[in-house]
């Protein structure tokens, strides 16, 4: 019998074999029939799974099943601070749907620059984490821990502080890096404003939320890395491969369910991402060219009262992470992994 | 057998209760009902009030609570609310039906939770307690829909200038009454100070840029029947606006950073030492002296000067007290209206907190002590303090951040003021036309 | 397949993951594609570690990337000129002021306790809820299996200001508002649905063979779960546990819009207090803000040991 001690995957201070474990999906396949397992155990029942699941879903159903269904009632209603003082019903049908669809702020600006921004958070976030974690694996223990610990602060300092740090850094009259690029002659703050262009605006916001962002894909992949066996690269490194290649033919295919949680995660958080812009200056609606999804959504909702329009826009943006997390599964996990 | 007993050991306790707190006379509410005070022992107001307005809060409170005892026999059971949300709370708390009895509504909220019915008619009561005349009318303006007031005023803060008194003196500058002036004394201190932004124009700061449009003689919006339309793109308006952010774009006596700056932005600067004069509000010195007690001598205020002359009207903003048309306390909650709005304890906040009460008479005695920080203020408060259109519909307008996108886009060089001018009336009319 | 020669794979093969095996035997026998076995039998190189200089720069750029906006946070807590700091790298002096403002007239004291109740309530049991419906997604087929996984995600979809307004109503309902068990209940619901994807892969993990064994030594399915996998996914749940730890913590509109009295605030309402209609203490946020943020670094030491181990299992194997 396997020594029950030896826990799955490596912990931060040793490198361990992990215990035996074919392909997990192969097991659940070799049962037969539905939630028969083993069936030559009789230990399975089909009931089993379903009375696993009964808390969780009972949990989830209650509290969120029904306001889920009341956001979409909502948002065919035009509904406001009267109805929800009256509780009375005020429905248009699909007219939130149409004037938000039909707005082409939102195709001209917000779209565009709400997945821009995702994609560039994403790659981001993922690429500094991946090599954050790289190089952690790298290090001693001691070291390995000092630096955990140190990009855990920054994932556990609150997004509206960081936030308003990063502003004041980024000053453009006072701030440090103003100051500092003043000295070197390369700004003069009296005329510099990049929270008002664009593109200067979003690296600022990038560079917020990759930074409280990239420390869960760190030590995600950090754990990751831990349980590929060093002989692995040992052999390749006979064979002459440089690091680059090793990354790409070894630890990548290994860790690509990795990448693959992290990603979906990470898309469908930076898609909304609503408090880093808004606090920005010009962020909070008086800059229409910064606009993203969060932003538009709050503006021309509930920013004004408009609760049906703002359920109505929740309603299209989860349908759009839906489609986006379905196409993600079937890319990037395999049909028996999941 | 026994259950009589308790009943009339109940009984008489309440009677001895009863008489004693009739007997009890005490020296406050000599004006107000007789039987009303002192018969709601054992019930409970509950109120809410916004966070951060006066520093000494809790002991203010405390005091409150007690005088409120011993008049009523009531308990107070005060919640403060941070305001960055408060709006979300109440809009909660109306679906839910968990409103409090009495809260402090900021006055832009006033119309807007009395348009769906959530708080009670205070017209009459006012007139019964003899203070129709007696209350500060930019606040009553702001309460008012269709006639009927709906909110307390209770306190009010208005936008003037706050500027660096020792470099005006250094640079043998008057306060300035018209607009000329105002730019001539900006750009003396440019002058004399390179360093220093003179008169920095805040993008988003809407209230900084209304004094123009009124000065001028335009306005935000006007009201015709029953339909509202927007007047932000008239002839005086732009004019206004085109001198407001002609001191940023044309005479350089703002700075780009500014384009993008909040009121607390400004304010910041300021401290700093960044600033020569800021369109701020009457709190704004207390906290200036808080902040940086080295500038408590350096500082001094004036009142906006009209552009040729007299004072350009200014917001005034500030807070009511509304009763909650749901709560079952409704003659409760208007002695403790009463009570914080009027007498004392008006004033006692309006010192602690740095604002203005809401009742003329207490605001008279303000301006009378003269203080040099407090004076122009009151002044303003007083000859040339407006109100924003008093319809929901322009909640929306400010909820959607019309004029502020209108300054940005001025202040950033990617509008004239025409333009920028035609498409926030465009907008506004698009909400007042729904 | 073996990740030698770059196919994918969901996890490495079998064979490598034998315990007991040499380690220099490099590919146990019998693995497919793994010709390179003898030579690395010969030749047990270590590899080669990072030039010293280099580590030495990546670890002092990496701290200071990292803690830069956390020393800007505490180094304006403690300056007694925190709102006119401009570019000052270093404070203009040390004052506790702040912090004594935020416990003291904040109610700070309060709030963290509050706080601590809720997430760790909400850790404890949303970790129970998760690994069970974690077990039952990844141990057995049925149908709609792979839906629920997706709705259970669907959860971190909606926006939450959407949200608001229905689920206060749905609380109201079931009586649970105003009270600091309602809210712990609303923050399991909203972890769980990270929770149970992340403890799916861990218990997938988890190989059959334990079980299948417990089983033959006369184990039932409650026993087996007890004394085999729990102790294995344990490092997973404590993983989870760190995520959800997070999302009690710093949840701020449904514990402002649910809780009634001001006793009961947690620590992100405190936070917005010091953020007046026209001013902001800077001085006093900065301070709050440190004082959120020391529990969760506090928990995430605590934790940190298992932490690595318990992603690791999960994630790899998807």
């Amino acid at each position: 019998m396997a020594d029950l001690h030896q826990v799955p995957g490596a912990s931060a201070d040793q490198l361990t074999r992990r215990a035996p474990a074919p392909d997990p999906s192969a097991g659940p396949r070799r049962g037969t029939g539905r939630g028969g397992m083993h069936g030559v155990l009789g230990h399975r029942s089909p009931v089993r799974p379903w009375l696993l699941l009964a808390p969780a879903l009972a949990v989830l159903a209650v509290l969120l099943l029904w306001p889920l269904v009341r956001v979409v009632m909502i948002s065919l209603q035009d509904y406001g601070l009267r109805q929800i003082a009256s509780g009375e019903s005020n429905y248009i049908g699909f007219d939130n749907y149409a004037a938000i669809l039909g707005d082409s702020f939102l195709w001209t600006v917000v779209l565009p620059n709400t997945i821009g921004f995702a994609v560039a958070c994403v790659v981001l976030t993922v690429v500094l984490g991946t090599a954050v974690a790289l190089f952690l694996n790298n290090l001693g223990t001691f070291w390995r821990t000092v630096c955990s610990t140190a990009i855990m602060v920054a994932w556990a300092v609150p997004a509206i502080t960081g936030t308003y740090v990063w502003i004041w850094i980024f000053d453009p009259l006072n701030g440090l890096v103003s100051s500092v690029l003043d000295s070197v002659g390369l700004i003069d703050p009296a005329t510099t404003n990049w929270f008002t262009e664009r593109l200067s605006f979003y690296a600022i916001a990038t560079l917020n939320v990759v930074h409280h962002g990239f420390p869960f894909v760190a030590i995600t992949v950090l754990a990751g890395l831990l349980t590929i066996p060093k002989e692995l690269h040992e052999a390749a490194m006979m064979d002459g491969a440089t690091p680059w290649r090793r990354f790409w033919t070894i630890t990548a295919p290994i860790l690509r369910p990795v990448f693959a949680v992290v990603t979906i995660l990470s898309t469908i958080w930076d898609f909304k991402v609503f408090t880093q812009i808004y606090l920005m200056p010009g962020g909070n609606g008086g800059n229409k060219e910064v606009f993203n999804l969060g932003v538009w959504s709050y503006i021309q909702s509930f920013a004004q009262g408009k609760y049906g329009m703002g359920s109505a826009i929740a309603v299209l943006l989860t349908l759009i992470l839906l489609g986006i997390t379905v196409v993600y599964m079937r890319t990037l996990f395999k049909e028996e992994e999941l | 057998m026994q259950r009589r007993s308790t009943v009339a050991v109940t009984g008489t306790l309440l009677l001895a209760l009863g008489l004693t707190a009739c007997g009890g006379g005490d020296g406050s509410g000599e004006a107000t009902g007789d039987a009303a005070s002192a018969d709601h022992t054992g019930e409970t107001l509950t109120v809410w009030i916004m966070e951060g307005t006066n520093p000494d809060g809790d002991a203010f409170f405390d005091e409150v609570t007690a005088a409120f005892k011993e008049e009523t026999g009531a308990d107070l059971q005060i919640e403060l609310q941070p305001w960055a949300s408060a709006h979300d709370k109440f809009t909660t708390s109306i679906a839910g039906n968990t409103t409090p009895d009495v809260a402090e509504l900021g006055t832009t909220w006033t119309g807007e939770f009395a348009d769906v019915g959530a708080l009670t008619d205070l017209t009459d009561r006012i007139k019964e307690a003899g203070l129709e005349e007696d209350l500060v009318p930019g606040l009553v303006e702001s309460a008012t829909l269709d006639g009927a007031q709906y909110g307390m005023p209770w306190y009010a803060g208005v936008r003037s200038i706050v500027y660096r008194k020792d470099l005006f003196e250094a640079a043998g500058i008057e306060v300035p009454t018209t607009w000329a002036e105002l730019q001539t004394a900006a750009e003396t201190l440019k002058a004399a100070n390179p360093g220093l932004v003179p008169f920095p124009v805040a993008g988003d700061s809407q209230y900084g840029a209304m004094p123009f449009v009124w000065g001028a003689g335009g306005d935000l919006a006007s009201k015709d029947g029953d339909v509202w339309t927007s007047e932000i793109s008239s002839p005086e308006s732009v004019k206004g606006l085109e001198f407001y952010t002609g001191l940023a774009t044309e005479a350089g006596l703002s700075t780009a950073a500014a384009t993008t700056w909040k009121e607390t932005d400004l304010l910041s600067n300021f401290e700093q030492g960044n600033v020569g004069m800021m369109i701020s509000g009457s709190w704004t010195p207390g906290k200036i002296v808080a902040d940086v007690p080295d500038m408590a001598d350096k500082i001094g205020a004036f009142p906006i000067p009209g552009e040729t002359e007299g004072l350009s009207d200014s917001f005034l903003g500030g807070s009511h007290l509304g009763v909650f048309a749901a709560s079952e306390k409704q003659d409760l909650a208007w002695e403790f209206v009463e009570m914080m709005t009027t007498g004392t304890f008006a004033q006692e906040w309006g010192n602690q907190s740095g604002y203005f009460p809401g009742q003329t008479s207490l605001l008279e005695k303000v301006i009378e002590e003269d203080d040099p920080l407090v004076a122009p203020f009151a002044q303003q408060m007083v000859e040339a303090g407006a109100s924003v259109p008093v319809t929901p519909l322009y909640g929306q307008i400010q909820g959607k951040k019309t004029l502020e996108t209108m300054l940005q886009s001025i202040l950033s060089g990617s509008a004239t003021v025409q333009e920028a001018a035609d498409t926030a009336a465009a907008d506004m009319n698009e909400t007042f036309g729904s | 397949m073996s990740a030698l020669t770059g196919t994918p794979s969901s996890s490495p093969p079998a064979a490598e993951r034998t315990p007991g095996v040499a380690v220099g035997a490099g590919s146990a026998p019998g693995a497919p594609g793994a010709p390179r076995g003898p030579q690395v039998l010969r030749v047990k190189a270590r590899k080669r570690p990072l030039p010293t200089a280099g580590k030495v720069v990546g670890i002092v750029a990496l701290l200071a990337f990292a803690l830069f906006p956390a020393y800007w946070m505490f180094s304006s807590a403690i300056d007694p000129e925190a709102a006119t700091r401009g570019a000052r790298i270093v404070p203009a002096g040390v004052t506790w002021d702040n912090f004594v403002t935020v416990i003291e007239d904040g109610g700070f004291g309060q709030y963290l306790r509050n706080s601590i109740v809720v997430a760790i309530g909400a850790v404890v049991l949303s970790s129970v809820l998760a690994l069970l419906a974690a077990v039952a997604v990844s141990r057995f087929r049925f149908r709609f299996r792979r839906a629920i996984l997706v709705l259970v995600l669907m959860v971190q979809m909606v926006p939450l200001e959407a949200l608001v307004i229905p689920l206060f109503l749905q609380m109201r309902t079931l009586g649970m508002l105003n009270s600091l068990l309602g809210l712990t209940i609303v923050y399991i619901a909203f972890s769980l649905s990270f929770a149970i994807w992340m403890l799916r892969g861990f218990v997938a993990a988890v190989p059959v063979e334990l079980e299948e064994a417990a089983y033959l030594d006369g184990a039932s399915w409650g026993r087996m779960f007890w004394k085999i996998l729990l102790p294995l996914v344990a490092p997973g749940v404590v993983a989870t546990s760190v995520f959800s730890f997070i999302t009690a913590w710093n949840e701020f509109i449904f514990a402002l819009t649910f809780l009634q009295q001001s006793a009961k605030y947690t620590v992100p309402i405190g936070l917005q207090k010091f953020f007046g209609e026209n001013t902001t203490d800077w001085g006093a946020v900065m301070a709050a803000s440190t004082l959120i943020t020391l529990p969760v670094i506090v928990f995430f030491v605590l934790v940190q040991r298992n932490l690595a181990s318990g992603l690791t299992a999960g994630s790899v194997k998807g």
